[in-house]
């Protein structure tokens, strides 16, 4: 396109102000934007959980802390994580990329977000899933948890 | 292909440097997904609204996608500081229907767009100004790139029709019956000239 000098622009963006702009298909054709759901992603949507949780406690931060960093809620991580069946928020998953320093566009393809799904990625997903489980005896403070948690139930339970 | 262009912020009346991109791309498409969606949910929500912004369910990946496969479609993006701030897809195979130039080709704004942060319907005060004019200019040069002289034609929402009449100048020609009704306005080759002197 031809280059205009800045005072045009200043002037039409003057004589444009506030005014709405849209132009397109009609508004009786509007219903909310659903997106369609993604074919085979709960694979790697069990990947997306465990990179998060890893990542998140190799940096030494609690649930709380990764969502204060990417500026999400913290049933938002917690369900990332431990619910495969999730539908996250893409807006939720591009924070994490950024946090993690990683490309937005390859996350949102782990958490099922776009239909264009790389092979090798979605291979890679699953060899990491399946190798990432832990399998060592659990640590003193992960065992206190579950017996506080185990403890906190069965009084539910009594009660 | 991108060509420089300069928006107004609305709270200094600033301005800023902004880049139009002849494509809408992948990345385009992530951050409509990744901030436009949710802040048009979000809207809706606030005004309990079940549907938000009259094009709020415009999906732009699947209207991109098709496009595409159209040799006759265009796509343009509109970016500043990396940011998505509106997009545009046009259409070089449609004919005029004013009677002063009824039936000579024309490019037809199939859809347009600004990011709801730039919209004082949902958001006030609004952070860049601009965006319309710099999109209308756009489809002016692709006319006259084109051979089509300027003549640009659209259907505008209904929030939108004083823009289109009153300040970039185009032609009213009523509600279109064959478009639910949206009004369509079209631009000669002289009122393309107006705009372009900026007149």
């Amino acid at each position: 396109m031809k280059e205009y000098p800045k005072e045009w622009f200043a002037r039409r963006a003057d004589i444009e102000g506030d005014a709405e702009v849209g132009a397109g298909i009609p508004p009786t054709h509007r219903s909310t934007y659903t997106r369609p759901p993604p074919p085979d992603a709960i694979d790697t949507r069990i990947a997306l959980g465990q990179f998060v949780e890893l990542w998140r406690r190799n940096k030494g931060w609690n649930p709380e802390r990764l969502a204060n960093e990417a500026g999400i809620d913290t049933s938002e991580i917690l369900e990332i994580e431990q619910d495969p069946h999730c539908s996250p928020e893409p807006s939720a998953i591009f924070k994490l990329a950024h946090v993690f320093g990683v490309p937005p566009r390859r996350l949102l393809e782990i958490a099922g977000l776009v239909n264009d799904r790389t092979p090798l990625l979605r291979e890679s997903a699953i060899r990491f899933a399946a190798t990432s489980k832990p399998i060592s005896s659990l640590s003193e403070e992960e065992r206190e948890a579950l017996e506080a948690f185990v403890a906190a139930l069965s009084a539910s339970t009594k009660s | 292909m991108s060509a420089k262009v300069y928006l107004k912020r609305a709270k200094d009346g600033e301005l800023v440097q902004a880049t139009l991109c002849d494509q809408i791309t992948q990345n385009h498409l992530d951050q409509w997904e990744t901030t436009w969606i949710p802040e048009m949910k979000a809207f809706a929500k606030q005004r309990s609204s079940a549907s938000g912004p009259e094009d709020a369910h415009w999906d732009w990946r699947g209207k991109v996608g098709k496009g595409a496969t159209f040799l006759s479609h265009c796509s343009f993006a509109l970016e500043s500081n990396g940011n998505l701030q509106g997009m545009m897809m046009a259409n070089t195979v449609v004919s005029a229907r004013l009677p002063e130039q009824f039936g000579k080709p024309l490019v037809y704004i199939e859809y347009l767009a600004t990011a709801p942060w730039n919209r004082p319907e949902t958001s006030n005060p609004s952070r860049l100004r601009g965006i319309g004019s710099a999109f209308v200019l756009t489809a002016i040069e692709l006319s006259i790139d084109e051979g089509f002289k300027g003549r640009v034609g659209l259907h505008s929402l209904s929030e939108a029709e004083d823009f289109y009449e009153v300040k970039c100048g185009m032609t009213r020609l009523g509600p279109d019956g064959a478009h639910q009704d949206l009004t369509y306005f079209e631009l000669t080759e002289t009122q393309a000239e107006s705009f372009r002197r900026n007149i």
